[in-house]
Formats: structure tokens, C-alpha cells, sequence
């Protein structure tokens, strides 16, 4: 099979990228400076990524809101045009069909911002539901490219590259999304991220992703901002406790679970998995996402056990060293009788290495 | 990348610095570390510890992967460089003087060693 490429490939290749495999799709590990360097870069000045695997979903017409309701667990009576919301799809078992932001980006117009392995089993699932609503659902992914700006001088750089709508975008709320004006196609702005800083996502045409990506790299180089692979992607979601799905939540785990109760707007509406969560929710859960600190040294990885006065307790979801912490940690899903603070033993290939139960997020996010 | 001359090398990315005929360093290459990345963790072995040539005698783990350590000849661990576990960021530095992993005794050159040159060649056609 030949992997995908981003409009941007031969620009990573040309960095110096270590270009990877990632679900079909060649895309950048790495830079230059390898990831500790370019997660560091983000926490304290700013990054740009390649996320342009993402996909997008453009529902509308007049029943768009209602076949959303049904299909997603957060509230979209709470959103209005130019704001938007973490949600999930659920299977009617409840576990989860994807993660995804859905923003309401006019009247009857959503955009669902997907992960790139699921993008035609959302669309599959959207479409399989569609039943009466009057809607178009139109997977719109090799129509859209997009760019992540992270890091807390991301307001800077934003407004070096897009200076006619610098007041618009500095005061664009979290979760926000605009169109900015005057550019010579569409680009959406959306106020959110996956790395727990304040930052931008920017849906962009692919003809016009090379020359926006190099004007925020040429542009933002005297704030510091430099291009950062999906390695240090990983370690900076991952230290604020951000989920991936095929690894933290899948079609086994539901959002109760996840802890994720927060785009779940359970006594708020109808949707398909809520049956489920009502029961779950009644029996009490049997399983958590917790997040954990290493206390020996070690690195976890995903699938190792976790172990609770002998007893196995759980598995390894994501594990890393986390750079801003200077100290391996990562999630697990974990059985309920495990609470905060306490100690588990993690397998690290056949040997024993203690670990310590952790609030979500391990970083403290500095988003809003 | 470098790979000096008067060491050895394994396939398996380690280098072999022979001080003389019973005694030897062990450490990994520029190249090895080329492709880990950021090293963020290292498991060395307890010294007075014996392994036979190919055996895991440690790891070595970047931000993504794992990787073990292998030994390049049958010997005993002499000594460890504990200094670099606590400094992981120096072994890409300087990975054949003070980026050393291990010291061993040996009683022959058991292994499947190669020469720099021939190390060069081989990993050529890793790429």
C-alpha cells in the first residue's frame, strides 16, 4: 500500500523530518531536534504541526441538529455559530465510535473534526443514520488540510501571519471557531488543541497549506516557533491526560470509563449508547481511566499490566516519558477499586516497577 | 556519523572497544542513536554479571521505542557507566568515550564482529 501524503510532505522531508508511517499516512515523527526538544519548544514558545490526516465531516441542512443529537453525547442546543464542543459517538453498547470536536460553524452547517483512522467508519455510521433527517453529510478530509499552532506565544504568531483579523482571532474564546477574512480561500480558525496549550487549529484548502504553513514558519521564527513531529504530539497530549482513541478509549471502553463525563450531557438529551451509560451508570462502573506516575525508574507502554497487592488490576493505555514532568507516567484503564495515590506495580517486561495512581490531567493545562 | 576505526562492531548497532586481550568496552553507535531518537531511559546490568555473545545484557529506550542491548562476545561485566544513566542526553554526544555502557573480561572474540568499514557498509543497506 502507498501511504498518504500531506500537500506538506516534501517541506517535512526536506526539514529533515523522520517521515513515519502513521495510519496509512507518511507523516513527520520528528524534526532536527528530536521530540523532548520539540515538546519543550511548545510548552514555552510555540509549534506547528502537520495534522492535515485529520478528518473532516460537513453536515448540513435543516435536520443536521437533530441527526447530531441522536448521533453525539454532548449538548448542541449549548453551541451557536462560531463555537464548538468535545463530543463522542457511541455504539448502542456504549463504547465509543470516535472522539471528536463538532463545531457549529453556521445555521445548519457542523463540522466534525475526526480522527484520521476513523474518518470513513464515522462517515459510514453518520450516513447509516441518516434515516429521515434532511442532511447532507459530505466527508470532506482530502478537501480540507490542517495545521496546529501550540505554545503560549501561538497569539503572536497568529497575528504576525493573519494581521487582518489579529483582533478576532486574540479574542476568539476557547473552543471558538472563525472564518478569517480575506484570505485567498477559506481558512477556518478554531481555538483548541491536543497538547494542553493555549493554541490554534486552522483548516486550510490544501492549495493554500505549503504557502500558510511557510509564512507561519518564516514569520514566527523570531517568537521561536518551530515545526514539531507527531512524536512530540504524543508526549505533550499525553502529559495532559488528552485521549487517543485506539489506545486510551475504543469501541471496548465508554466515556463513563474515560472520564470524560463532561461531553456527556446525560440528563440534557437523547442519544444512541445512553441506554447503556444509564445502566453502567446505575451498576456503578467497573472499570477507569486513571493517570499514573512512574515512582522506579522505566518507561510504561501501552499494554502492560498493572498489578495491586499482587492482584492484576489493569493495563497500560499510553506510557511515555513526559518531558515537562522529567519523569515516565502515562494512563491505565484500571479496575474501580483503585483510587488516587495509590501504589501499583506496573510489568515492565518482567520486572516489577512501582507506579503511583495520579489526577488527570498530570500537566496542568494552560489552555483558556 | 563516525565509527572509529581501531572498534568493532556488531549488526546489531553496539561497538566494541578491545583495551586489550581480556578486557573490553561496550557502548552503541551513532548510528543506533541516529534512529532511537531521544534516549530517555537505560537498563545496564549489575556488574559481575556473565553473558554469552547475543544475549540481552540491557536496554535502551527512546521517547517511542524500545530497544535491547546485545553482546557483542562472551564476558563478565567489570564495571557500568553509571554516570550516563543519569545523563542520557550525553550518549548522543559522545557515544564512544564518555557515552560507554559497559566494561567486560572476555576469554575469546567470540561474537560476529565487524570492522568499521564494514559496519559503514552494512548499514548502508539498513536505509
Amino acid at each position: 500500500m502507498t501511504l498518504k501524503k500531506t500537500p506538506l510532505h516534501d517541506r517535512h522531508v526536506a526539514l529533515k523530518a523522520k517521515m513515519v508511517d502513521f495510519g496509512g499516512w507518511s507523516m513527520p515523527a520528528q524534526y532536527e531536534h528530536g521530540v523532548i526538544s520539540e515538546h519543550r519548544c511548545v510548552r514555552t514558545k510555540a509549534g506547528l504541526f502537520d495534522v492535515s490526516h485529520m478528518g473532516e465531516i460537513m453536515v448540513t441542512g435543516p435536520g443536521a441538529l437533530g441527526l447530531l443529537q441522536k448521533l453525539t453525547t454532548n449538548n448542541l442546543d449549548r453551541l451557536s455559530i462560531g463555537k464548538g464542543h468535545y463530543t463522542t459517538m457511541l455504539y448502542p453498547s456504549g463504547g465509543i465510535v470516535d472522539d471528536l470536536i463538532l463545531y457549529q460553524v453556521d445555521d445548519h452547517t457542523y463540522l466534525l473534526c475526526v480522527n484520521a483512522a476513523n474518518i470513513d467508519k464515522d462517515f459510514q455510521w453518520i450516513f447509516d443514520h441518516k434515516e429521515d433527517f434532511e442532511v447532507e453529510i459530505d466527508n470532506q478530509s482530502s478537501e480540507w488540510g490542517q495545521l496546529a499552532l501550540q505554545g503560549p506565544k501561538s497569539p503572536e504568531v497568529i497575528a504576525e501571519v493573519f494581521p487582518q483579523a489579529k483582533t478576532l482571532l486574540q479574542d476568539l474564546p476557547y473552543m471558538g471557531i472563525q472564518l478569517i477574512p480575506d484570505t485567498q480561500d477559506l481558512v477556518y480558525c478554531a481555538r483548541t488543541g491536543y497538547t494542553g496549550e493555549k493554541g490554534y487549529e486552522l483548516y486550510i484548502r490544501p492549495s493554500m497549506l505549503p504557502t500558510v504553513w511557510d509564512s507561519l514558519l518564516e514569520l514566527g521564527a523570531k517568537e521561536g516557533l518551530q515545526p514539531i513531529g507527531l512524536g512530540a504530539r504524543d508526549t505533550l497530549r499525553l502529559e495532559a491526560s488528552l485521549l487517543l482513541y485506539g489506545q486510551d478509549i475504543s469501541q471496548e471502553v465508554n466515556p463513563l470509563e474515560a472520564g470524560i463525563k463532561f461531553a456527556v450531557k446525560i440528563n440534557e438529551k437523547d442519544f444512541i449508547g445512553k441506554d447503556a451509560l444509564l445502566q453502567a451508570s446505575e451498576q456503578g462502573i467497573e472499570r477507569k481511566l486513571v493517570g499514573f506516575l512512574m515512582q522506579d525508574p522505566g518507561i510504561p507502554r501501552m499494554g502492560m499490566d498493572l498489578y495491586k497487592d499482587g492482584q492484576k488490576c489493569g493495563q497500560v493505555t499510553s506510557g511515555s516519558y513526559l518531558p515537562t514532568l522529567d519523569q515516565p507516567g502515562g494512563m491505565a484503564l484500571v479496575s474501580r477499586q483503585i483510587a488516587l495515590d495509590d501504589v501499583v506495580e506496573i510489568d515492565v517486561r518482567g520486572k516489577r516497577k512501582l507506579a503511583k495512581v495520579t489526577k488527570r490531567p498530570l500537566y496542568s493545562a494552560r489552555v483558556k | 556519523m563516525s565509527y572509529p576505526e581501531s572498534f568493532s562492531y556488531t549488526k546489531d548497532h553496539e561497538w566494541v572497544n578491545f583495551e586489550d586481550s581480556s578486557e573490553a568496552i561496550i557502548g552503541i553507535t551513532d548510528y543506533a542513536l541516529e534512529q532511537l531518537g531521544d534516549v530517555v531511559f537505560l537498563e545496564l546490568p549489575e556488574v559481575g554479571s556473565e553473558f554469552a555473545a547475543g544475549d540481552s545484557f540491557g536496554t535502551v529506550e527512546s521517547t517511542k521505542t524500545v530497544s535491547d542491548l546485545y553482546m557483542p562476545i562472551t564476558g563478565k561485566v567489570t564495571a557500568i557507566n553509571s554516570k550516563i544513566a543519569d545523563n542520557l542526553e550525553k550518549l548522543a554526544d559522545d557515544p564512544y568515550d564518555a557515552g560507554w555502557l559497559i566494561k567486560i573480561s572476555f576469554n575469546e572474540k567470540d561474537g560476529e564482529l565487524l570492522s568499521s568499514n564494514e559496519y559503514e557498509e552494512f548499514i548502508k543497506t539498513q536505509e
